[in-house]
């Protein structure tokens, strides 16, 4: 197949479309890691359960798109902080703190993924789910070269980019904000300064799961809604945190756009049978060459 | 995960396997593993079981009782062959049913055909499965070979030649393009116009979307399971390619996942089965009655009448056969099942056209059922409609090198 | 202002303070001197709050505050000031300042009690805008002490001002911790360095192996020949005047 330019453009276009998804999950990922000093790997579960709960919300309650998209968020968040309370926090208090338990807390977040998709399969059934959503209200967008870019992704997008200034703007500007990234980086000292730190360690949780669950009904009209839509989507997000650097936020968007480019252009000019593995091959090529990954910082949270 | 899912699957069938108790001789025991984590899969799980029971119900076989075991293999290869082996060493089985997934039928054929068990397919089409050789290996669905030279025949008859192709990479859906694309190059000398190898559960499919708008072709070649297809479906409605390009499904198109996921993109796509619920048979018509009635399915696909027709091709076999069902005749009564299975001439029930299988170890004696049907969607979502397009029966070495 | 009663604490099963009693009378400034390992930085946890008391109890103006977490004992008035070290690198100056009024709701008394920092440590309002990471030792540890201020504390704890810096640097941090005591807060100083946290501080405990092995009035102290041959060497007549004006 020859090469021209508007496929090349398409594929970059599509690659922007889905990475900004991965971004934000893998935001998430990096607010819990810069926070905690967790790498939560049940995170995936946790994107899946937003897809349903949006689903439900839209579906069965029959609510609109746009709130199904915060109900599903609110509802996530609280599933999230109640996971770690009840689970995580345990082992990290046997931890000696609210930071890392080393293996135990790995363990545990294995097992909280297995326990997760098993109960969703209990509640939701194996079955794919067609999500619906009326978006007649976006514009479709056509780039030149009748690159025509559907209402989801560009709703995505648009979602995606204000959640992430929303999240910028919360931890740069407001005091709450401030003091989060206070007990990410020192958990003691936050607390000398009066900061409630188990408090915030549920906040920080639940804005992270609250991602999450916004990717999944981002995603859901697109892809449908499966239980097991969970641990692709943890792959992807993880490589996307650690090709822009573990832990920093800027760097979880640029990686994850990164990846979609890359997994996009590697399907369309290498092969699209093994596309799972360039986001891989990805992540390998910036550690071999910048191990922090590129926006691998010393200090944690930079947002 | 998944990999713990392995884990700890092979723990619970080590644990299962310790736990297996001594089977009783003078039952026929029949093992069966398919794929059962939809509700359709376990809908017809279901249905063969009670098929089995209604048999044992009106007397058995010649007064011996079936004993059943079923067990899920959730259409993953590893599963598959765990569970055919406990069924055969364990349980000590007569006759195996399975598999739905043809990556599953295709190693569990070896496992038989080593340990001289019978093995019924209920739904695998992955022309491989019966041309390893194995004596014990019987199809009761339609083979991908016939598949697509049905597909080819209608489509570069009806539609055009300029096809583009999307091939998952699961076993039956490799097979579908192969198969398709070895036909249309047979029948009309031409090469797909676009070829693209997506992995089994891509869901991304927009950028080659994107490049078959621009080609304008005939049609798209929609080669993958269930879910991945319905998402392909409507992302090519997504990307702007209309309703005059027509979208072909492969087998995995009649599965009714395919129209409630894809809604209104499932619409105009056609495939080949080897069932149709529009089928105005009266037996077909009772069919689709019963399984509404029982399971509450919309409009079953050959899955449901597949499994149906296995059990009776079994029922007959097993009457036929010459039983002692002792402990020490376990292996020729194995082998009596085979003869008889392989005996099964003209069969007619709910399959599109009449399955017969012969002795010999070979694709023309085992792929029994030779009957396409051509099946079009008239309307998706959650009441999907379906029309029969045409109906067609292959000579027995179509397809064959 | 604070009594600490026979207070046992440690980590896990190491237990590190065995019945340790200290008073903190307002208005002072009292040192509690210790080698690296004696457990004053342990004592210190225990009475902020961040490891629990495995025995005893710790009243703050006559409240109970043993079973509080750290940040309620802080809303109290009871303040720590964390090493130098630990302020927030990726932060700006301004920032950290702001985190250490986090607990308050007043804005003008906030914004005056900044005024005040940076009155205090001019070299702060300087460099507001630059990141933490970016200071100077002797920087930092004003900036950790202005973090302190900024939660209008009744009591600050002082954890090792002069750790790692320069000697005419502790003497300017050391003067300004008097000055703050003469602003009507109460001081309580956990030192290695002996002879200068004892010619600061009105009172001294010194701590060994988890208990008070001696204290007294910091004159008598800083001459007492036990003292003096475990921890003092040389003359500290000099820097003394200095520091009382």
């Amino acid at each position: 197949m020859g090469f021209d330019f508007n496929s090349l453009l398409a594929f970059i276009i599509f690659g922007v479309t889905i990475g900004v998804v991965y971004g934000i999950v893998a935001l998430g990922i990096s607010l819990i890691y810069s926070g905690l000093d967790i790498v939560h790997f049940a995170h995936g579960e946790m994107y899946m359960f937003g897809a349903f709960f949006g689903l439900v919300l839209a579906h069965n309650v029959g609510v609109p798109y746009p709130i199904a998209l915060i109900g599903a968020m609110i509802l996530t968040a609280l599933l999230g902080m109640a996971v770690e309370r009840v689970f995580y926090r345990r082992l990290t208090r046997a931890g000696g703190g609210y930071t890392v338990a080393g293996m135990g807390m790995i363990i545990c977040g294995f097992g909280m993924s297995v326990a997760l998709v098993n109960a969703a399969y209990f509640f939701f059934g194996a079955e794919a789910e067609p999500f619906r959503a009326n978006l007649d209200y976006i514009p479709r967008l056509t780039f030149p070269g009748d690159i025509n870019v559907p209402e989801s992704y560009v709703l995505t997008a648009i979602i995606s980019v204000l959640l992430m200034a929303g999240l910028h703007y919360f931890l740069r500007h407001t005091k709450t904000g401030l003091a989060v990234r206070a007990v990410a980086h020192n958990k003691d000292i936050a607390y000398l300064m009066g900061v409630n730190v188990p408090l915030m360690i549920s906040l920080i949780f639940g804005l992270a799961c609250g991602l999450a669950a916004a990717a999944g009904v981002l995603i859901g009209p697109m892809q449908s809604v499966q239980v097991e839509m969970g641990y692709l989507m943890l792959m992807k997000a993880f490589a996307a945190a650690v090709v822009g650097g573990f832990g920093s936020l800027p760097g979880a968007i640029v990686g994850g756009i990164m990846v979609g480019i890359f997994e996009n252009l590697g399907a369309a000019y290498i092969s699209a049978s093994h596309k799972d593995i360039y986001a891989f091959l990805l992540l390998i090529l910036v550690l071999m060459f910048k191990p922090s990954g590129l926006f691998g910082v010393e200090a944690k949270v930079k947002a | 995960m998944r990999v713990l899912n392995k884990v700890f699957a092979g723990v619970m069938a080590a644990g299962v396997g310790l736990a297996a108790t001594a089977a009783f001789a003078g039952d026929i025991r029949v093992g069966i593993t398919m794929r059962m984590v939809s509700e359709n899969g376990q809908a017809y799980g279901q249905m063969v079981m009670d098929e089995i029971k209604a048999i044992n119900d009106a007397g058995g076989i010649n007064g011996n009782m079936i004993e059943a075991t079923l067990m899920n293999d959730e259409c993953k290869s590893d599963k598959g062959v765990a569970n055919a082996n406990k069924l055969i060493f364990q349980e000590k089985i007569h006759l195996l049913i399975g598999s739905t997934c043809s990556s599953v039928s295709l190693p569990i054929v070896d496992v038989t055909a080593k340990a001289g068990v019978p093995q019924m397919i209920p739904h695998s089409t992955n022309a491989k499965i019966t041309q390893k050789g194995s004596e014990w290996v019987f199809r009761i669905p339609v083979s991908g070979r016939y598949y697509g030279g049905v597909n080819a025949k209608y489509v570069g008859e009806n539609i055009g030649t300029k096809i583009a192709y999307i091939c998952a990479a699961d076993a039956a859906s490799v097979g579908d393009c192969a198969n398709m694309e070895k036909q249309m190059r047979a029948r009309f000398g031409v090469e797909p116009a676009y070829r693209a190898d997506v992995q089994e559960k891509e869901v991304d499919f927009r950028s080659h979307m994107q490049k078959i708008k621009s080609m304008n072709v005939d049609g798209i070649l929609v080669a993958a399971l269930a879910e991945t297809m319905a998402r392909a479906l409507i992302q090519s409605y997504e990307a702007g390619i209309g309703e005059d390009v027509r979208r072909i499904g492969s087998s995995s198109a009649s599965n009714a996942p395919v129209p409630k996921i894809a809604g209104d993109a499932a619409k105009g796509v056609f495939f080949t089965a080897a069932y149709a619920a529009a089928d105005d048979r009266p037996i077909a018509k009772l069919f689709n009655e019963m399984t509404r009635q029982r399971y509450g399915i919309h409009a079953p696909d050959h899955d449901f009448s597949q499994a149906y027709d296995l059990v009776r091709i079994m029922e007959m076999a097993l009457n036929s056969a010459d039983l002692n069902l002792s402990d020490s005749s376990l292996a020729a009564d194995r082998t009596a099942i085979r003869d008889a299975i392989a005996s099964v001439e003209g069969y007619e029930g709910l399959a599109s056209g009449p399955i017969s299988f012969c002795a010999a170890p070979t694709p023309q004696c085992r792929d029994g059922n030779r009957t396409a049907v051509l099946i079009g969607y008239t309307k998706g979502g959650e009441n999907f409609e379906t029309e029969v397009l045409a109906r067609v029966t292959m000579e027995p070495d179509f397809g064959l090198e | 202002m604070l009594e600490v009663k026979d207070v046992h604490a440690g980590y896990g099963n190491l237990k590190i303070l065995r019945g340790i009693n200290m008073d903190v009378p307002t208005g002072g400034i009292v040192t509690l001197l210790g080698g690296n390992g004696t457990g004053k930085s342990t004592l210190l946890k225990a009475v902020s709050g961040l490891i629990p008391l495995m025995q005893g109890d710790v009243f703050f103006n006559g409240v109970n505050i043993s079973k509080m977490k750290p940040h309620q004992r802080m809303r109290l008035g009871l303040v720590q000031v964390t090493q130098a070290k630990e302020a927030y690198p990726a932060m700006t100056v301004e920032e950290n300042l702001v985190l250490g009024a986090y607990t308050r709701k007043d804005r003008e008394g906030t914004r005056a009690d900044l005024e005040k920092v940076y009155e205090f440590f001019p070299v702060l309002r300087e460099r507001r805008k630059q990141l933490s990471g970016t200071l100077s030792g002797g920087e930092v540890q004003m900036l950790v002490i202005g973090r302190g201020l900024m939660a209008a504390p009744k009591m600050l704890m002082l954890d090792e001002p002069s750790a790692a810096l320069a000697p005419k640097v502790v003497l300017e941090i050391f003067a300004n911790i008097n000055r703050i005591a003469k602003s009507g807060v109460t001081i309580l100083v956990v030192e290695q360095n002996v002879r200068m946290a004892l010619i600061l501080a009105q009172y001294g405990y010194i701590i060994r192996d988890g208990v008070i092995m001696m204290q007294g009035e910091a004159d008598n102290l800083i001459s007492d020949p036990a003292v003096k041959d475990s921890f003092l060497g040389g003359s500290v007549a000099d820097t003394s005047k200095s520091l009382r004006n």
